[in-house]
Formats: structure tokens, C-alpha cells, sequence
């Protein structure tokens, strides 16, 4: 399983020597970008494949956790891995210098790190370097806006960053450890009290500015609608998804007090509120999408907000139903960006942008049997089911949203649709960006076909991320029962490689990197 | 292969057909024909009326652990011969000269073409669904297909359509969330799951189910205060759409209604749920709300001078009828509002037609703008004549049957006020219907519609058939009424057991029979009276003459503004256009939030709002 480190490590390699090759030709530096995110898709596909479901650990530098920092491999962790080198690939900044290649790079390496990241002190690291990137990216476009934007953007982030940092010392005061497992096996003991809630909270909020939380997504409309509709699709789609899956994971190993839930469930229920209602006002289409994504965002941690295996299971559904039609919708913005009256006739006569427009719109409404119905139906499905008044209003919100967000998306394509036209239209679209927005919505269609089997993949990622002695067997080897019933081995900081676990070999410190799949363990 | 999936199969065909050829008018009658071999298809289900089995569909589906499955019971045949039958018409009337000026005016054909292929199918599933999900899924689907046919307008229509899209979602998503939560109870989403536990659930729970499916399914069926929508979404739809869309597209939220609260929960349920600080139960909440559905739309229309905006308009009081008969739950009253459902459908198409007819023939539908038709377009006149009839509920049409047997219901069953509520919106029905006679086909004729001429036969044909439909069911209400019964078994409602003519009690029924011979017999004394006394001469339409003056046809004398203007003189101050302020006010707010919202991300410290929620979230863990 060792070689999985490379689909983190390659794509940073390759970042950095991109400058200094971008001095003799920008060609090859596209064409070192695109081969190292083919190795690393191979890469992840492999460790998919070799885990066949099954998870894995690997500890960097052969020091066992929880001493030294690992990577934890399982279907949910693969799963939106995999979904970045694609997704930067697609959304590739084809125009772009060889800088931004590079940032691309690191941006690629940065978010898989946060994927597959066992630790908090990962976690933190692939965090600002996953924003570094996005900084340069979002200001590379010399435009005022944009660099007004990014500045917007760095102030929020390095704000959110240090209350982040603040929640992880918490953490590691209570317990004095930073690996997700091992704080998973310590936190029924040391952070189920209000300073533990405490950690959460701030940490939610420091992570919640990427993934777009509301009230710290003050960067968003400015972001989206200043950066080209690839990079906005990039930050919505995918930077946002993984910041929640640092989030989840949080949640589901560490904090499983009720309170924790609720507080997401309620700052969830104000993002969806307040995108989907700016949406209905704004007057220009990225504007319009970027605060739908707000919107979308708040859905994807209301889902996350239920409990067990029916929250998680909802959550990705939303997450990836979000990551494959955000972005095909911002690269439909590409040429349709700007007031929305101004497009008034745009959509006739490029009918396979129009209609994947329609598409699209109609899978986030929801109409059955597209994918879009099944995420908010289970979403709803899981609010309902835990009865508590809370959670009813959650379910309310949801729906509600659902009425603004058929009115915008609908007013905007009877405007597009409209037969009459006003002053020049807008040239057509790349046929790149429509090849890719094509594959989405070929994907969208597809999945109606296959609800059955992904619905029952989606359960298995679920049932795997919501088994929290699986994640502690795997990473420590430390049998399940001892999580919480008996007191942890001494101080976590003394618990070096001497004190190997009960199934001594499970991680083995000899070679530079170890794995250690469940099978073995259980 | 069932019949039910050749049903699917064929419409489905339909609508495949109409969306790649239908920009051409020639496909017009290969698509009628497709049309008929669906009611053909529906009308061999008929056995489901008299008794047989329901039919399955051969398509089922599993998916987060639940079985979805379809199947066409008695009820849903009703339904399904209603729609089949008025969208045969529909097409019927389309397919030949309409079309072809249609295109010729610029009108996008294959766009409503498709639309309308596009909205039987969809009823089809809806009509079959077996279970909560099913039943979602083509509520959905139903939704978005009428949403399509209204859009096929462009220009206004396309501002009704959105409006209707919202009602439509909003209703939509009531309708999830009774369907969740009747999953939340009992862990599935099969009907007969929470059929077996509504009798355990408690009154909240019981109340909530109620409210959100009747509300859910209520805003399709223009029940108040959800009725805004619907007059200007269904007149604005181009002509065979909105005869179409009048006729059953609002019965479908009826059906729901019925599958899910008289079906699955059961009537005894909704009688024994009482509504606190009243004396009513939820069934008779359920018939006040549909009085006062059936008393205001009717006056609104009284005041619209638009025609197919009257029509529209009458559509929605008369669903409340229909509300009506099936709330009050009785053998009578539950078959009255359940035929009135085929009557309307069958006189509505009709009306609709024959509206379209004269603004096919003379562009323009404004009430102020026509007058003495009569002579120029007479059999457009003559289903006109016999659509309004059946709309006022007189005899001897079939709307007269229906409405006969709830207001006999509503006597029997102690309920004077509910009695006065409809024999009031059958009165505004009359005086209304009558303005858009004599405003249209009556009175004097205008210099510009002079040359008018009948409409062609490919449009006057369906209209006929639809007019001998009224009559034949009206002299013989026993045809329907067979159907009925089935339906209301179907229900679990007690059934009226129906004779050829009507119904037979001790106490007076009802024989149509008897009473279209009485009514003939006396036209025949007045024919006799009327060819045997004056001398006749036959005049050309504008060589007038009246007071000793000669007329030319340029002096107006039609009285068509201000129609009743001593009617409204009385009722005119009710008109405060209530709905409509609630509704702007909805809006009103929602936009103010958004200002709101749209505020937060306008702020130039967004690291204010940071710092305040962190604040915030540590205060709410930690208190």
C-alpha cells in the first residue's frame, strides 16, 4: 500500500520543478501536470482495487502511530482522493502560465493529502497549503476583482486558519495527541466535556471557511465571480468537499456528543437560508451560482449533521451530487457569465448548452428519478427519522430551499430561453467546456440507470467511515473493545514503539512506510 | 406484457413521435390516431370498472431497500379514461387547421406537441403508482410536464408557468414531507404499511399527515388559498392545451388526494379527527375549504373579461365540488363530487374548444371585443350552448346529475350552510356562464367579423363528440355512474348502486330519463307554438332597428363592459383581493430575507462575522 504515498507526493514534486521547467517550454510543463495526475488517478485506482473495501494505514517514516503521522486508507477516503486528480485534470487551467500549472500541482497534492490525511497535524499542513495554492490561483488572473477577491479570501482563511489551530491545540492539550485513531480511543474520556465542544467548535469554524460554511463564507460570491468558471468549479466542487470530509471525520471519530451534530445542523440550516435566498436575488450568473453552492454546502452539512451510518450516507450523496454538477454548471457560466438579463436569448440556438443547463437545474431541484431527488430525499429521510424538533426544522429548510432554488434556476432559463434577444449575444461556448459539462450530465443520466448499485456502494463507503473501532483496529491494531472501557495506555506521549500493540507486526517499523489492513487485524 | 405497460409503452411512443416530427403539422392526425390507440388501450381495461382485478405494470423497481410498483386499479382507471379521453380531443382538435395556423403565426408546434404527449404519460405513471415513492415520482413528473405545456406559450404564459413551478414545488415538497414522515412511522413506504398503522398514530401525527397531503396536493387542484395560480397558467397555455389542462391536469391532485387520504388513511380516520375548538371533523374541514373554493374563484370569474380567464377560473370553483362530494363521504355525495369529475372534464374540454374556435376564427378572446357570433359560427354556438349548461349544472346535462346528488347529500346529511355555499357558486356559475354566451355569440355582431365563418371540421369534430358526450351522460347517468361505483369500492366509501337514468330512492330519485322527456316535450309545445304563429323575415345581421331608429352597424350597442354592474354594485366590495395581498406579502418577505442575506456577503469585514459565530458557537457548547 506504500506506493499510494505518491499520488500525494508526485504532484508536489512535480509543482515544484514546474517554474524552473516553465522557463524552457510551457508545453511540457502541461504535459508533466497532466502524466503526473494520470499516475496519480492509476495510482489511487490501484489502492482502490488492492483494498477491495478493506482499509489500510500507513505510517510515514516507519514511526507507528500515534508517535508518527499516517495516512488512513478507506472506501470514503479513496473515494474523494481519487476525485481530485480527476477533477483537476478536467478542470485543468488550459490557458494558463506555468506557474498556475504548478499551483494546480500542489493544489492537487495538497487536496489528496487532506483526503487520506490520519492525523490532525496533516491535516492542518495539507489545510494552508491546499489555501496557498488556491491564493495564487484565484489572484493569478491579474484582473482588480480578482485580486480584491483573493485578498478577501486570504483575510478569511488566515482567520479561520488560526481558529482552527486553536481547536487542534485543545485537542492536544486534553490529550496530547494529534492521530485521528488514537484520539478517537482517548476522546470518550478526555473530550466529551464542554472545552472538547469547544475544540469542535472551533474547529468547524476555522475548516468551515473552505467548505464554504455559513457565516464564514464571506469570500464566496466575490471568489466565484471574479476567477475563470473552472477555477470557481475546482473551489466549489471539490476544495469545499474535502474541507467537509475533514469535518466529518472529525465529527464521526472524535466528538460524537449530540451537540457537536447540532451545531453543524444549525449552521448548516443558515447556509441554506442565506445562499439560497441571495441566489434568488442576485443578477448575475456566477453570482447566482456561487451562492447556490453556499446554499448546496448548507445542505451537504445538514445531511452530515444525522447521526450514524443514514447522515453519512445522505451527506455524500449531496457532496457528489454537488461535485459533478457545480462545476459543468460554472463551466457552462464561462460564456454565459455577467447580469443574467444581458443573456436574454442566449440559450437558443446552442441547445446542448441550454439543455444540459436544464439538466443540471432540474437534478438540484430534484425531480425523480434524477440523482438529485435520491440525495434530498435522503437527506430528508435521515432529518425525519430522528424526530427531535431540531432536526424537523432541518428537514423544513431543506425543502423550503428547494422552492427558492427551483424559482432562480427556472426564472434564469426562461430568461436564457427567452425568444426575443437584446444587443449582441454572447459567443458560443469552447467546445472543451462542453465536452466537459457533457460528461457530467452523462454521468447524471448514467447514474439513474445504476441507483441500485451506487445507493448500495454508498452504504458500504458509509457503513466503513461510521465504523469508529474499524478506523482505531486499523490505525493502532488495538482491539475494539478497549476503546473507552479501559483507560488508555499511560500517557499517549510515552507511547513509543515499545510498547507495541497486542498484534505486534500489524504495523511494522522496519521499512520506511507500513501498512496494515483490517483483514489481518480482525 | 400487461395492458397497462402497452398503455406506457404506446403513450410513451407518443410522445417520442411528437418531440422528433412534431414540428410539421402533418403529424397532427398520426398523432391523433397514436392518441386514440391509447384510449383504445384504456378503454380494454374497462373490466377494472366492473369488478376484475387490478392491473400490474410488468416494470418494478428496488431501491433503498423498497420496492416500487404500479398498478391501474378501478379508481385509477377513472382517471385514466378521463385523461385519455381529453387528450385524444385535445390532439383531435390540434392536429389539422389549428395547427397549421399555429405554425404559421410563429408558434413553436413541436415544443407543444411534445408538452402534450408529454402530459398523459406522465398521468399514466402518476394514475398507477402503487406505493408513497411512485406516487411521488409521477406527481413529480405530472408537475414538470403541465409546467412544459404552459411554457409552450412563451411571452405571458411563461410568467404563469413560473408561478405555477413554484405553487408546484412548494406542493410538491409538502407532499415529501408526509411521505417521509409516513416512512419515519413505519419504516416503509408502502401504502398498506401506514393503512395498517394510521389507526394507532396519534392525533399530532395524524393532523400533520393531513395537512401536508391535502395541502401538498391541493395547490394542484387550485384549492384556497393555493388557487392563484392557476386561472392565468391555464388560460395563457395555447388553446387545445388549456382544454386539455382544464379538463383533468387539476382532477390528478384530487386523485392523490383520494389515494392517499380516503385509500391509505381512510375515511373513518379523517371522520374521527376532530379539529380542536370547532365542531368539525377533518373531513368537513376538508368540505369548508372546498365551499369556500367553489364560492370565490366562481365569483372571480363573473368579473374576468377574458374568456378562456372565465373558463380558467371556473375550473377552480368547480373542483371544490368535487372536494366536496368526496369530503362529505356518503354513497351520494361521494358518487356526485366523483362524476363531476368526468362531467367537468367532458364539458370543460368542450368550452375550452369552443372558445379557441372563435379566437381561431377572429383573434381575440376579450369578452368587450365580440358579440352575435351566433349566426356566423352556429355549431361552435351549439357546444358552447351545451357546455354552459352542463357547467351551471342544469339539466338536462351531465353536470346537472353530479351536482344533484351532493346537494341531495348535503341535505340528508344535516349540512344547510354547506347546501347554501354551493347552491350560491351554482348561481354565480349561471349568471357568469350566461355573460360569456351573450358576450360572444349573442347580441350584435361587429363590422369586423362580418366575413367570419365556421371553424373547419377537423376542429369542430372533437367538439361535437365532446358535446354528445355531455348529453348522452346526462340522459343516461347510469354509464358513469356504474364506473363510479367501482371507484368509490376502490375507496372504501359506501357505494351507490346507480339505474340507467340516475338513482332510485323511496324518498325521490332521480331519472334523467324522465326529466330530459319532460324538458323535450315542452321544447316540442314551444317548437309547435313558435312555427305555427308569426311570420318571420330574415334580415341581414347589421340592418338593425330599434326605438324607430335605424342602427349602422357603427354605433355600439352590445352591453358587454361592466356586465351585472348591479351584481357587483353589491358583492364588488368583497373584492379586496385578499389572496392576492397574502401572496405579494409571501413574496415581500422572502425578499426582504434575501436583502438580508444577500447583506452578510456584501460586508466589508467578513472576518467580523467569523470572529462573531466563533464567539457565538463557543458561548452555545459551553453554556
Amino acid at each position: 500500500m506504500n506506493f499510494v504515498v505518491l499520488a500525494v507526493a508526485l504532484p508536489l514534486l512535480a509543482g515544484f520543478l514546474s517554474p524552473a521547467l516553465g522557463r524552457s517550454s510551457r508545453a511540457l510543463v502541461q504535459w508533466v501536470g497532466w502524466g503526473t495526475l494520470a499516475v496519480c488517478i492509476a495510482v489511487l485506482w490501484a489502492a482502490w482495487a488492492r483494498l477491495d473495501g478493506t482499509s489500510a494505514a500507513i505510517a510515514i517514516g516507519g514511526f507507528r502511530p500515534p508517535l508518527g503521522i499516517a495516512l488512513y486508507l478507506d472506501r470514503m477516503a479513496l473515494l474523494f482522493a481519487l476525485a481530485v486528480p480527476v477533477m483537476v485534470l478536467l478542470l485543468w487551467p488550459r490557458e494558463g502560465t506555468p506557474q498556475q500549472f504548478a499551483l494546480s500541482l500542489v493544489l492537487a497534492a495538497s487536496a489528496t493529502g487532506l483526503a487520506l490525511s490520519g492525523d490532525i497535524f496533516n491535516v492542518y499542513v495539507f489545510y494552508e497549503l491546499t489555501a496557498a495554492a488556491s491564493f495564487g490561483l484565484i489572484a493569478g488572473r491579474n484582473a482588480g476583482m480578482a485580486q480584491a477577491a483573493a485578498l478577501r479570501y486570504l483575510l478569511l482563511s488566515a482567520a479561520g486558519s488560526v481558529l482552527l489551530l486553536a481547536g487542534i491545540t485543545i485537542v492536544y492539550l486534553r490529550t496530547g495527541t494529534l492521530n485521528l485513531a488514537h484520539l478517537a480511543s482517548l476522546a470518550p474520556e478526555r473530550l466529551a466535556d464542554p472545552a472538547g465542544l469547544a475544540a469542535f467548535a472551533l474547529m468547524l469554524i476555522g475548516l468551515g471557511v473552505k467548505a464554504e460554511l455559513f457565516p464564514v463564507n464571506g469570500w464566496v460570491p466575490e471568489v466565484y465571480a471574479s476567477v475563470s468558471g473552472r477555477l470557481a468549479g475546482l473551489l466549489a466542487g471539490l476544495v469545499s468537499k474535502l474541507a467537509v470530509l475533514v469535518v466529518v471525520r472529525v465529527l464521526v471519530l472524535i466528538f460524537p456528543q449530540p451537540e457537536a451534530a447540532e451545531l453543524m445542523l444549525v449552521l448548516g440550516m443558515l447556509g441554506i437560508g442565506a445562499g439560497e435566498l441571495a441566489a434568488w436575488r442576485a443578477r448575475d450568473l456566477r453570482r447566482q451560482f456561487a451562492f447556490s453552492s453556499i446554499g448546496q454546502l448548507g445542505i451537504v452539512f445538514v445531511a452530515f449533521s444525522v447521526p450514524g451510518e443514514a447522515g453519512i450516507v445522505a451527506g455524500l450523496a449531496v457532496a457528489l451530487h454537488h461535485l459533478l454538477v457545480k462545476p459543468a454548471l460554472f463551466l457552462l457560466a464561462e460564456r454565459w457569465g455577467g447580469s443574467i438579463e444581458g443573456l436574454r436569448g442566449a440559450g437558443r440556438g446552442q441547445w446542448l448548452a441550454s439543455g444540459l443547463f436544464i439538466l443540471f437545474a432540474l437534478s438540484l431541484v430534484g425531480l425523480p428519478p434524477l440523482p438529485g431527488f435520491w440525495a434530498k430525499l435522503l437527506t430528508v429521510m435521515g432529518l425525519l427519522e430522528q424526530g427531535t424538533g431540531l432536526a424537523r426544522l432541518g428537514a423544513m429548510v431543506v425543502m423550503a430551499a428547494t422552492v427558492v432554488e427551483a424559482a432562480y434556476l427556472f426564472r434564469t432559463l426562461a430568461v436564457l430561453l427567452a425568444r426575443e434577444h437584446r444587443g449582441r449575444l454572447p459567443e458560443p461556448h469552447r467546445w472543451l467546456d462542453l465536452a466537459t459539462a457533457s460528461l457530467a450530465g452523462l454521468v447524471l443520466v448514467g447514474s439513474v440507470f445504476a441507483l441500485r448499485p451506487l445507493g448500495e456502494g454508498l452504504k458500504a463507503v458509509a457503513a466503513q467511515a461510521a465504523d469508529v473501532d474499524g478506523y482505531v483496529r486499523t490505525v493502532l491494531g488495538r482491539a475494539a473493545a478497549s476503546r473507552g472501557d479501559e483507560a488508555p495506555a499511560g500517557d499517549p506521549l510515552a507511547t513509543g514503539p515499545g510498547s507495541s500493540p497486542p498484534s505486534g507486526g500489524r504495523v511494522r517499523g522496519a521499512g520506511p512506510v507500513a501498512a496494515a489492513p483490517t483483514e489481518a487485524a480482525s | 406484457m400487461t395492458l397497462l405497460d402497452g398503455l406506457w409503452l404506446v403513450s410513451a411512443l407518443t410522445a417520442l413521435g411528437a418531440g422528433l416530427f412534431g414540428r410539421s403539422p402533418a403529424t397532427g392526425p398520426w398523432l391523433t390516431v397514436l392518441y386514440g390507440v391509447q384510449f383504445l388501450l384504456v378503454a380494454l381495461m374497462g373490466s377494472l370498472a366492473y369488478g376484475a382485478a387490478p392491473v400490474p405494470a410488468s416494470v418494478t423497481f428496488d431501491i433503498l431497500g423498497q420496492a416500487l410498483s404500479w398498478r391501474f386499479t378501478s379508481l385509477s382507471w377513472f382517471f385514466a379514461l378521463i385523461t385519455a379521453g381529453a387528450s385524444l380531443t385535445a390532439a383531435w382538435f390540434m392536429g389539422g387547421a389549428w395547427a397549421r395556423a399555429y405554425e404559421q403565426r410563429g408558434g413553436d408546434l413541436r415544443l407543444l406537441q411534445l408538452a402534450l404527449a408529454l402530459n398523459p404519460v406522465t398521468m399514466y405513471v402518476l394514475l398507477a403508482s402503487g406505493d408513497f415513492l411512485s406516487l411521488f415520482v409521477g406527481w413529480e413528473l405530472v408537475s414538470w410536464a403541465s409546467f412544459l405545456l404552459m411554457l409552450s406559450a412563451g411571452g405571458v404564459g411563461v410568467r404563469w408557468a413560473m408561478r405555477y413551478l413554484v405553487y408546484a414545488i412548494g406542493g410538491a415538497m409538502a407532499v415529501m414531507g408526509a411521505m417521509v414522515q409516513a416512512y419515519a412511522v413505519t419504516g416503509s413506504f408502502a401504502f398498506g404499511a401506514l393503512a395498517a398503522a394510521a389507526p394507532n398514530l396519534s392525533a399530532g401525527a395524524l393532523w400533520s399527515l393531513v395537512i401536508l397531503l391535502a395541502g401538498g396536493f391541493g395547490v394542484k387542484m387550485g384549492l384556497l388559498p393555493f388557487h392563484l395560480w392557476q386561472a392565468g397558467a391555464y388560460a395563457e397555455t395555447p388553446g387545445p392545451g388549456s382544454a386539455f389542462l382544464g379538463a383533468i391536469s387539476s382532477r390528478m391532485g384530487l386523485f392523490a388526494m383520494l389515494l392517499t387520504l380516503w385509500g391509505v388513511l381512510g375515511f373513518a380516520v379523517l371522520q374521527g379527527l376532530h379539529v380542536p375548538w370547532t365542531p368539525l371533523e377533518a373531513n368537513e374541514l376538508l368540505a369548508w375549504v372546498a365551499a369556500f373554493t367553489l364560492v370565490f374563484p366562481t365569483f372571480t370569474a363573473l368579473r374576468q373579461n377574458d374568456a378562456r380567464w372565465l373558463l380558467a377560473w371556473h375550473g377552480i370553483g368547480q373542483g371544490g365540488y368535487m372536494l366536496m362530494g368526496v369530503a362529505m363521504g356518503d354513497a351520494l355525495a361521494s358518487a356526485g363530487g366523483l362524476m363531476h369529475v368526468f362531467n367537468h372534464a367532458t364539458y370543460q374540454a368542450a368550452l375550452f374548444m369552443a372558445v379557441t374556435a372563435v379566437v381561431y376564427r377572429t383573434g381575440t378572446a376579450d369578452l368587450n371585443k365580440l358579440g352575435g357570433l351566433v349566426t356566423r359560427m352556429p355549431l361552435s354556438f351549439l357546444v358552447l350552448l351545451v357546455g354552459i349548461i352542463g357547467l351551471a349544472g342544469l339539466p338536462p346535462m351531465n353536470g346537472f346529475v353530479s351536482k344533484w346528488l351532493i346537494y341531495r347529500a348535503l341535505i340528508d346529511e344535516g349540512q344547510p350552510l354547506l347546501f347554501v355555499a354551493a347552491v350560491v357558486g351554482t348561481l354565480g356559475t349561471i349568471v357568469s356562464v350566461y355573460k360569456l354566451l351573450h358576450n360572444i355569440f349573442l347580441g350584435q355582431l361587429r363590422v369586423e367579423h362580418e366575413t367570419v365563418r365556421e371553424v373547419p371540421w377537423s376542429m369542430l369534430s372533437p367538439m361535437l363528440v365532446l358535446s354528445v358526450v355531455v348529453f348522452v351522460t346526462g340522459l343516461a347517468p347510469g354509464l358513469v355512474l356504474d364506473w363510479v361505483a367501482s371507484a368509490q369500492r376502490e375507496l372504501g366509501l359506501p357505494v351507490l348502486v346507480p339505474t340507467l337514468g340516475g338513482v332510485a330512492r323511496p324518498d325521490g330519485g332521480l331519472d334523467m330519463l324522465w326529466v330530459v322527456g319532460l324538458l323535450f316535450a315542452g321544447f316540442g309545445v314551444g317548437a309547435l307554438i313558435f312555427l305555427a304563429g308569426g311570420r318571420a323575415r330574415t334580415v341581414h345581421q347589421l340592418d338593425n332597428y330599434a326605438g324607430g331608429h335605424f342602427l349602422s352597424a357603427d354605433v355600439r350597442y352590445h352591453y358587454s363592459d361592466n356586465f351585472y354592474a348591479g351584481l357587483m354594485h353589491k358583492i364588488g366590495t368583497w373584492y379586496r383581493g385578499s389572496f392576492r395581498w397574502l401572496q405579494d406579502a409571501v413574496v415581500a418577505a422572502t425578499d426582504f430575507l434575501a436583502q438580508g442575506a444577500v447583506g452578510i456577503y456584501r460586508s466589508i469585514q467578513p472576518t467580523a462575522w467569523l470572529l462573531g459565530v466563533a464567539v457565538l458557537a463557543l458561548w452555545w457548547v459551553t453554556a
